[in-house]
């Protein structure tokens, strides 16, 4: 009776430890992960699917003035079937679209990757009249299917340089 | 019985690993429910663990 009431014990561990297992596998692998990576001037940043899991709405990255911004979307499919998506990036501003970018579908086999890539030159964006000594804000809007990414491009200023003073008449 | 024993020491060292190294993994991943059921399943598992190590007579 005794080793029987002791083997319910360790039956028991092990059910807990397979479910335990099953819920990282169902729960934390399987599904679709988008990555994104950005580069602009020499730096790389990543931002990976679980910034976007623990409810952070914006990412931002910093571009230089008059330079342009690399953005590769990476789609991991960790599913048996395989997954399509319609991909739209715009631009916005002040909750006004300035550009399209991308709009294109996606379709990824199981358990593969699918990625995109797109640019965003910062001189297509800026308006002329403003000194480059000015920050502006861009949000990139990343939508596939009814998810979005939001990414607020910070565009540094260029330092202000005094002109050199004009040399008087003698 | 002195090797059944470390035999033991050793199946539980294994799924511990396996579990840690899976919740460094993929516990960023998990769904609220699933983080929650996790934890309970580990209470669950330690608690059955200790009874039935103490059934033993450790």
């Amino acid at each position: 009776m005794a080793t029987k009431r002791r083997n319910l014990f360790l039956y028991l561990t092990l059910v807990c430890f397979f479910c335990l297992i099953a819920i990282f596998i169902v729960d934390g692998y399987m599904g679709i992960y988008d990555t994104i990576h950005i580069t602009a001037g020499e730096r790389e940043q990543e931002i990976e699917p679980d910034v976007w899991l623990r409810q952070d709405r914006f990412w931002s990255a910093g571009v230089n003035w008059g330079e342009k911004a690399f953005f590769r979307y990476e789609l991991a499919n960790r599913q048996f079937s395989s997954y399509t998506a319609d991909i739209e990036v715009s631009v916005w501003r002040m909750q006004e679209k300035l550009l399209d970018v991308l709009s294109q579908p996606i379709v990824v086999a199981p358990f593969d990757e699918g990625q995109l890539e797109w640019v965003i030159d910062t001189t297509e964006l800026l308006p002329e009249d403003i000194p480059p000594e000015q920050s502006y804000e861009y949000t990139v809007l990343i939508k596939r299917g009814e998810i979005e990414r939001n990414i607020i491009v910070y565009i540094n200023p260029t330092p202000y340089l005094p002109k050199p003073a004009p040399v008087p008449p003698r | 019985m002195k090797l059944e024993y470390v035999l033991f020491g050793f199946g539980i060292l294994f799924c511990v690993a396996g579990v840690g190294y899976l919740a460094a993994e993929y516990v960023k991943y998990l769904s609220e429910v699933g983080k929650l059921v996790s934890l309970l399943l580990t209470v669950g598992m330690f608690a059955s663990l200790g009874k039935y190590l103490e059934g033993l007579g450790w």
